[in-house]
């Protein structure tokens, strides 16, 4: 819809509405009838226990096996509970998607695995609905579901199948692929009175996967994120929660090679709600595993450090990636000429007497294209970061949290695999490491990483868990 | 009710003096959320009882709203969870009995609506519950995005573009009537 037909709309539904709504009057209501039942004064607390305590034992023992309907305000949910909700029988005439894979899995418990089909709702650029039906082995039956996805046009598939309430039927857990690749959440379906009914899980921000901003972490050049996973282990659905946050800039984050969660297991109740027990520790690298005491792969990656360089008179050609030359001439100021393959040269001048330039090239600051680190032959915690930009180098000025330097209580070098980092002393022996990004097109600064410590706080391969 | 005494008060919290007052807010919104509620499930009957549902469940649980100021959003969104559920009841009797077992439509209801209101109201109850939500508490109790999100416990990004999607699918649903009322 254009702006001017959204506008229209919005002003005849709110008419619309109004209309609706002012149909009901006052008059129109039942009489005002006090909600809380006015109890007589001569009725003791006591009297009234003990009366609806005989009342109830008659009332169980002259009816006992009848059942009966349940009041509608016990059926009514609490505002603050996970709710539930029966399926409508929409979509019989939606069409199955090519891209879905049908679902194998056992909802009557009776041996066979039902074959579950995904029948999408038609919808062009928007989020819609998907029609989960299948055949009960059992009865014959048809037993369906409705999800609500990000994208009716993306192929649906099962995440796996789970037990999650016991009952000797399995339950199947359908992923989103409309949403975020990097992120989404599990929807399980149970079979509840003939009907895929979707579970409603009562910490949903617990059961998800993906990083999720830490609230109020939010500074001008990052922000804190937890990572949350979600997975299904021998008929069960875990998830997990990252104990540490981390740091992100764009698409960069600092998380170490292996992060530890804090995990729970999904049990379902009867009444259709997913709930969390704890489950202990897990550990996530490319898989979720049992924690153990080795927590090396926990540390923030340091080292080990680039070393090699070349100086005044000297060049150096780096014949992977982007093809280029460099050399450092002498001159009235000492300058960095760069012969890139694509025969363009760049002329630098820099602003240290004794330049040396390593032949590690700062790849997690800017990979897209030259970039150099030049440090001073005679001032260790001299460091300047120079990138490629059109014809010319372009120094990134640090900015934010940490200066760029070397010192007693910085210690910053670049990584072999092209990572400028900055580790910072405290108080306590313990060192926070920085990783240095580009914030802007002649900016960077470091975001923090984890904390670690170092045997030799010279030599970053030392480093170790504190 | 036409006099009240400490006894028909409920107090909330651990102290004794009642921070809220069910009857004070039973006179002061019934009115206005059996509105809403009427615009949620399209039926008056069904509203009142959604209405007096919500304020049971307050009354059965007099500590779950401390704040007195935050009542009514409580009562609100007690409503807007016991429409969903009167809702769902409604889908499954229909889903399990024929068609002619459904009520017909009472002389308050979007019969007597002007036919360009009807067909909006119409359109509207083709929508997705939580689209149906979102619209009626933006275009109709005219809160904010960030007062739906927290009613709703969605986020705001969520409301906006709920919102969105659901006035296409609104002009969608009056666009094609048809399909729209066999959906339903």
């Amino acid at each position: 819809m254009s702006t001017h037909e959204t506008s229209m709309m919005e002003e005849r539904l709110r008419a619309a509405l109004s209309a609706r709504a002012e149909q009901v009057q006052p008059e129109h209501l039942a009489p005002l009838a006090p909600v809380v039942p006015l109890r007589p004064r001569w009725q003791s607390p006591w009297v009234l226990l003990a009366t609806a305590a005989v009342v109830m034992l008659i009332l169980g023992v002259a009816f006992r096996g009848i059942g009966s309907d349940p009041r509608s305000d016990d059926l009514a949910p609490k505002p603050d509970e996970p709710q539930v909700t029966l399926p409508a029988d929409v979509g019989r005439d939606w069409s199955k998607s090519p891209e879905s894979t049908p679902a194998r899995v056992d909802l009557d418990g009776d041996g066979t695995k039902e074959k579950v089909e995904f029948l999408a709702e038609e919808a062009e650029e928007h989020d819609g609905r998907v029609r989960l039906q299948t055949t009960l082995s059992s009865t014959g039956e048809e037993a369906w579901g409705v999800m609500q996805v990000a994208s009716t046009n993306i192929g649906m598939t099962a995440e796996g199948v789970i037990d999650a309430d016991d009952d000797g039927d399995e339950e199947l857990v359908v992923f989103d692929p409309g949403v975020d690749p990097s992120g989404g959440f599990p929807v399980v379906f149970d079979l509840r009175d003939g009907l895929l009914v979707q579970a409603a899980p009562e910490d949903p921000d617990l059961l998800l996967r993906g990083q999720v901003q830490v609230p109020g972490s939010e500074t001008e050049y990052y922000d804190l994120v937890r990572t949350f996973q979600y997975w299904i282990d021998d008929g069960s659905l875990f998830s997990g929660r990252s104990v540490e946050s981390f740091a992100r800039a764009g698409e960069f984050w600092t998380s170490p090679l292996e992060v530890e969660l804090e995990a729970w297991e999904w049990r379902l109740g009867p009444d259709g709600v997913l709930r969390r027990e704890a489950a202990g520790c897990r550990e996530l690298m490319f898989e979720v595993r049992a924690c153990d005491d080795d927590s090396s792969d926990r540390l923030p990656v340091v080292g080990p450090a680039a070393t090699e360089s070349f100086g005044m008179g000297e060049e150096f050609t780096w014949d992977d990636g982007y093809t280029l030359t460099a050399r450092l001439e002498a001159g009235a100021d000492p300058a960095l000429v760069v012969e890139g393959s694509d025969a363009r040269t760049i002329n630098h001048s820099l602003e240290v007497r004794d330049p040396v330039v390593l032949t590690t090239r700062p790849t997690g600051v800017f990979g897209d294209g030259a970039s150099f680190v030049v440090r001073s032959a005679s001032d260790p915690g001299y460091l300047q970061v120079l990138y490629q930009r059109g014809d010319q180098l372009q120094a990134l000025a640090p900015v934010g949290e940490v200066p760029l330097t070397d010192d007693e209580t910085h210690r910053t070098w670049l990584t072999t695999d092209g990572s400028l980092v900055t580790v910072v002393a405290a108080d306590d022996g313990s060192w926070r490491a920085w990783s240095w990004q580009m914030v802007s097109r002649s900016e960077m600064a470091a975001i923090p990483g984890g904390i670690l410590c170092f045997d030799d706080a010279t030599d970053p391969t030392t480093g170790r868990a504190c | 009710m036409g006099t009240r005494n400490a006894e028909d008060r409920l107090a909330t919290g651990s102290g004794t003096e009642p921070a809220v007052d069910i009857t004070d807010l039973y006179a002061a919104h019934r009115l206005q959320l059996v509105r809403m509620a009427v615009l949620l499930v399209d039926d008056f009957g069904a509203a009142e009882d959604v209405v007096q549902d919500a304020f049971a469940a307050l009354a059965r649980r007099p500590d779950a709203v401390r704040d007195p100021s935050k009542t009514l959003a409580y009562l609100r969104v007690s409503v807007l969870n016991t429409a969903r559920s009167a809702l769902r009841r409604r889908r499954t009797a229909r889903a399990y009995a024929p068609p002619d077992d459904v009520a017909p439509p009472g002389p308050e209801d979007a019969a007597v609506l002007a036919e360009e209101h009807r067909e909006v109201i119409v359109a509207l109850h083709t929508l997705a519950p939580r689209q149906r939500e979102v619209l009626v508490l933006r275009y109709w109790s005219n809160l904010s995005e960030a007062e739906i999100a927290r009613t709703l416990e969605i986020s705001t990004g969520t409301v906006k573009s709920t919102a969105s999607r659901a006035l296409v699918a609104l002009e969608k649903a009056m666009s094609g009537t048809t399909a729209g009322k066999e959906e339903r």
